[in-house]
């Protein structure tokens, strides 16, 4: 314990002479409500000790989630690991960022942090999953602006796959973002023009789980950034355009040098679970517009090793190196803590349990006849926000991941959401009925 | 009527007194006819909890109790996981948290489960001990009752694989009355311990059982043990394919269970294909000859799924006939013929060509007129289509037969 302390104060010592050193003016201290949407209190650098010592706080109860009116002050305490030095200046003022867990005010962790949630996750599933790595692919579209500045759907290149397109002004914002992340600290194994036109994709390398999930919080924010710098808007929505590809979050795993047979019934979890982590892993009502049977996104709770469109795949490994497992059904407008969350609960639950996965799959799994689901128990994934959330009230052990507190903010906000799409009266239903009835 | 048992007052630890007067009181009731409810009603009224106990197929078998709390109809899909069950099992939401469930058992069979609420503030741990002994005392009741429907039940299983009923109805009535529950599919496995010394093989068979069943251990219903010879036949319950995939994976790793239990012995097994009830005797057939398939032709230390064994099983089989090993040939060729004619694609063609020219890819790649990387990429699409691996003499061998046999049929 005095080490870890001892530890601690020695980063926290290391943050402040970074900061200095890079003359560092403001730090944001930056933690995620329970929809994943960042939020951030900004502190001159001199206060960042205080803010060590737990001394800075919020107003709790202004936050979607967090908690009732009355207990509002609660504290935020920054993590060193997390520190960076953003790679622009505001006015000429260098800042940083740092993230936060949210503590009450006695010190006692929140149990409405999505962080530490997904610590106290990693920690129950230490029995079973230890050294357990995550690695992403983040696909996300790049749209023209307006000349008053607004997003539109215009795509700023007509490439597709893998496409070379050298002088258009995506491929110019993605190069600058991968730049700009790698200075960050964020390594990127690969960056390319995915599907669609103006999508593409970063591959975020392997590390540890909670660290993936900082990484993806603050891809999504420099992203976005880098592109409004090229005259781009940046979106992770999950489908913004009805005839392209919808925009996934695929995550992968490695599982350490686990057995065969551990790594079949970490497979089993997943699928086991698929329904009921649906609703945190694609939390939009348009996430569900990705999930279709086309352009290779999944509908099917069904493993196999080459199909592209399996909800989970475990390519073929290169050379001695284990075999990494796919999840492909997420996509990035999730909570990263949450997503990871729920996702390492079902493998390690499948590892207790000792479940199995059947045969992994061969070609594509959109064509099949409902009496081989049955036979091969193969479920759908949820249609919409509305069953993906049933699936998760009747999920006990992907409940048991989020704590009661998480479940029923998550719940309550996306019932609510799903209300407001369900009332409103869609373009699609004008066109279609306006003129015949 | 059996004596009537005052309980023993409420405790705060269970010292070694207070084990051995509630083992006495358990004693006492079991000695006066009473059963699982009598015994629960017991334990319930000595530690202010409220206990359920349910058997193996989750029918209820008794519940009793001083609390009020709503319990859940079975704790069926309620326990957390089945590892080290000391102070009880954690029961997950929506049962309370301080709920536990601990086996009953009778040595290496799980007869049911027996699950504990707590009415009071004290935890369930701190009673392990009694609850320990009220299982045991369970237990023994039910294994008696066992005892005499035992030996009825083995008789069906000992007709069904003697393929004596006429028809399915028949078995379903006679298994009914026996007291069987039966599924609606089977999948046999067969394993045996290898070179066991007969000083110590009735201990080594006992360890392997344990294993086996602790492997193959199914939701789907209990699994059916059979001793024969030296060895064992476990008839897994496979309702869907699913389970009769999962039963088949499960087999595999029975030899890496042996040696994570850390159990000085090597086995050797096989698996049979998924049957209905009435056709259990065939998969038996197949779990046996896979088995011996796996001794001779691979060295043992495996358990091999009859489906994985090619064209060894018609190799050894005596009197195959020419329909029997066309058939062989369908079941090789016909995926990738399937495919061949969904996609347009040239995988047989492909693979005839392939061993044709000795497995020389460069040859092979002339001949289709197609790049070498073209040659390989459909080799990999083979495999993974057909489940074979070309690089294995085994799956050569297989496929080259499937081959022939088509070639001499066209």
């Amino acid at each position: 314990m005095l080490t870890t302390v001892k530890d601690a104060a020695a980063a926290r010592r290391s943050v402040i002479a970074i900061a200095k050193e890079r003359g560092v003016r403001w730090v944001r201290l930056a933690f995620v409500d329970v929809l994943g949407i960042q939020k951030s209190v900004s502190i001159p650098v001199n206060e960042l000790d205080d803010a060590f010592n737990g001394k800075v706080t919020f107003d709790g109860g202004s936050i979607d989630g967090f908690v009732r009116g009355e207990e509002v002050d609660m504290v935020l305490s920054p993590d060193p690991a997390t520190f960076i030095v953003l790679p622009w200046t505001e006015d000429g003022q260098v800042e940083a960022r740092i993230l936060c867990d949210i503590q009450m005010p006695d010190g006692t962790p929140f149990e409405g942090c999505a962080r530490t949630t997904l610590k106290r996750v990693l920690e129950d599933a230490g029995d079973v999953l230890q050294a357990t790595q995550a690695a992403l692919e983040v696909e996300f579209y790049l749209f023209d602006l307006d000349p008053d500045g607004s997003p539109t759907t215009r795509t700023a290149d007509a490439g597709s796959y893998f496409d070379f397109s050298a002088s258009d002004r995506g491929q110019e914002a993605r190069l600058a973002t991968s730049i700009a992340l790698e200075a960050m600290g964020i390594p990127i194994s690969s960056a390319h023009h995915e599907h669609g036109a103006g999508q593409h994709e970063l591959d975020l390398s392997a590390a540890g789980v909670l660290t993936v999930a900082d990484r993806l919080l603050t891809v999504r924010g420099v992203v976005r950034r880098i592109a409004q710098r090229h005259g781009l808007h940046a979106t992770f929505m999950p489908k913004p355009l009805e005839e392209s590809a919808g925009s996934g979050l695929h995550i992968y795993f490695a599982l350490g040098d686990l057995d065969e047979a551990v790594r079949l019934h970490a497979i089993a979890g997943l699928l086991d679970h698929a329904p009921g982590f649906t609703a945190v892993c694609n939390p939009t009502v348009n996430s569900y517009k990705r999930l279709v049977a086309a352009w290779d996104a999944p509908v099917y709770t069904v493993w196999s090793h080459r199909s592209a469109n399996a909800l989970v795949r475990v390519p073929p490994a290169f050379g001695n190196e284990p075999p990494l497992i796919e999840v492909r059904s997420p996509d990035a407008s999730c909570n990263p803590y949450l997503a990871l969350a729920v996702l390492v609960e079902a493998l390690a639950d499948g590892i207790r349990a000792r479940s199995l996965p059947g045969d992994p799959f061969t070609g594509s799994t959109y064509e099949l006849p409902e009496r081989f689901r049955t036979e091969h128990a193969i479920k759908m994934l949820p249609r919409s926000l509305r069953q993906a959330i049933s699936a998760l009230d009747e999920d006990l052990v992907i409940r048991g991941a989020l704590g009661d507190h998480i479940y029923h903010a998550f719940r309550d906000a996306k019932l609510a959401e799903y209300e407001r799409y369900r009332r409103a009266v869609h373009p699609w239903e004008r066109a279609e009925y306006l003129r015949v009835f | 009527m059996h004596e009537k048992v005052v309980p023993a007052r409420r405790i705060r630890r269970d010292g070694p007194e207070t084990l051995l007067a509630y083992a006495e009181g358990l004693a006492r009731i079991a000695a006066g006819g009473g059963g699982p409810q009598a015994l629960a009603s017991h334990l319930a009224a000595t530690i202010d909890a409220t206990v359920l106990v349910e058997d193996a197929q989750w029918r209820h078998l008794a519940v009793a109790g001083t609390g009020e709390r709503a319990i859940p109809a079975s704790v069926r899909d309620l326990i957390a996981h089945q590892g080290d069950v000391e102070d009880g099992v954690a029961l997950t939401p929506p049962a309370d948290p301080r709920a536990r469930a601990f086996p009953v058992r009778a040595g290496e069979t799980r007869l049911g489960w027996i699950a504990v609420f707590p009415s009071g503030a004290r935890p369930i741990d701190e009673h392990a001990g009694l609850i320990r002994l009220t299982a045991a005392q369970i237990a023994v009741e039910l294994s008696r009752d066992a005892g005499a429907g035992r030996g009825r039940r083995r008789g069906f299983w000992d007709r069904l694989l003697a393929r004596a009923y006429e028809d399915p109805l028949e078995a379903r009535e006679d298994a009914q009355a026996r007291g069987i529950s039966l599924a609606l599919g089977y999948v046999a496995v067969a394993v045996e311990g290898e070179g066991l010394d007969e000083a110590v093989a009735a201990q080594r068979n006992a360890e392997i059982r344990r294993v086996c069943l602790d492997t193959l251990g199914t939701r789907t219903g209990d699994v059916v043990v059979i001793e024969r010879g030296g060895g064992f036949f476990f008839l897994v319950p496979a309702p869907l394919e699913v389970d009769a995939a999962n039963a088949r994976t499960a087999a595999t790793l029975i030899p890496r269970g042996i040696g994570r239990a850390g159990l000085d012995v090597k086995v050797v097994g096989g698996v049979g294909r998924h049957a209905e009830m009435i056709s259990v005797a065939q998969s038996v057939d197949e779990a046996r000859e896979a088995m011996t398939i796996a001794r001779r032709m691979f060295g043992g230390g495996r358990v091999m799924p009859y489906d994985d064994l090619g064209v060894y099983p018609l190799l050894h089989r005596t009197g195959a006939t020419r329909e029997d090993w066309r058939m062989f040939a369908t079941r090789v060729l016909d995926p990738l013929r399937a495919y061949d004619d969904k996609h347009q694609t040239e995988l047989v063609r492909t693979l005839k060509l392939f061993f044709d020219v000795g497995q020389n890819i460069k040859e092979a790649a002339a001949r289709l007129n197609v790049h070498r990387h073209t040659v390989f990429y459909r080799l990999r699409q083979i495999g993974e289509i057909g489940r074979l691996d070309l690089d294995s003499p085994h799956d050569q061998l297989t496929v080259r037969a499937a081959l022939a046999v088509d070639a001499l049929d066209a």
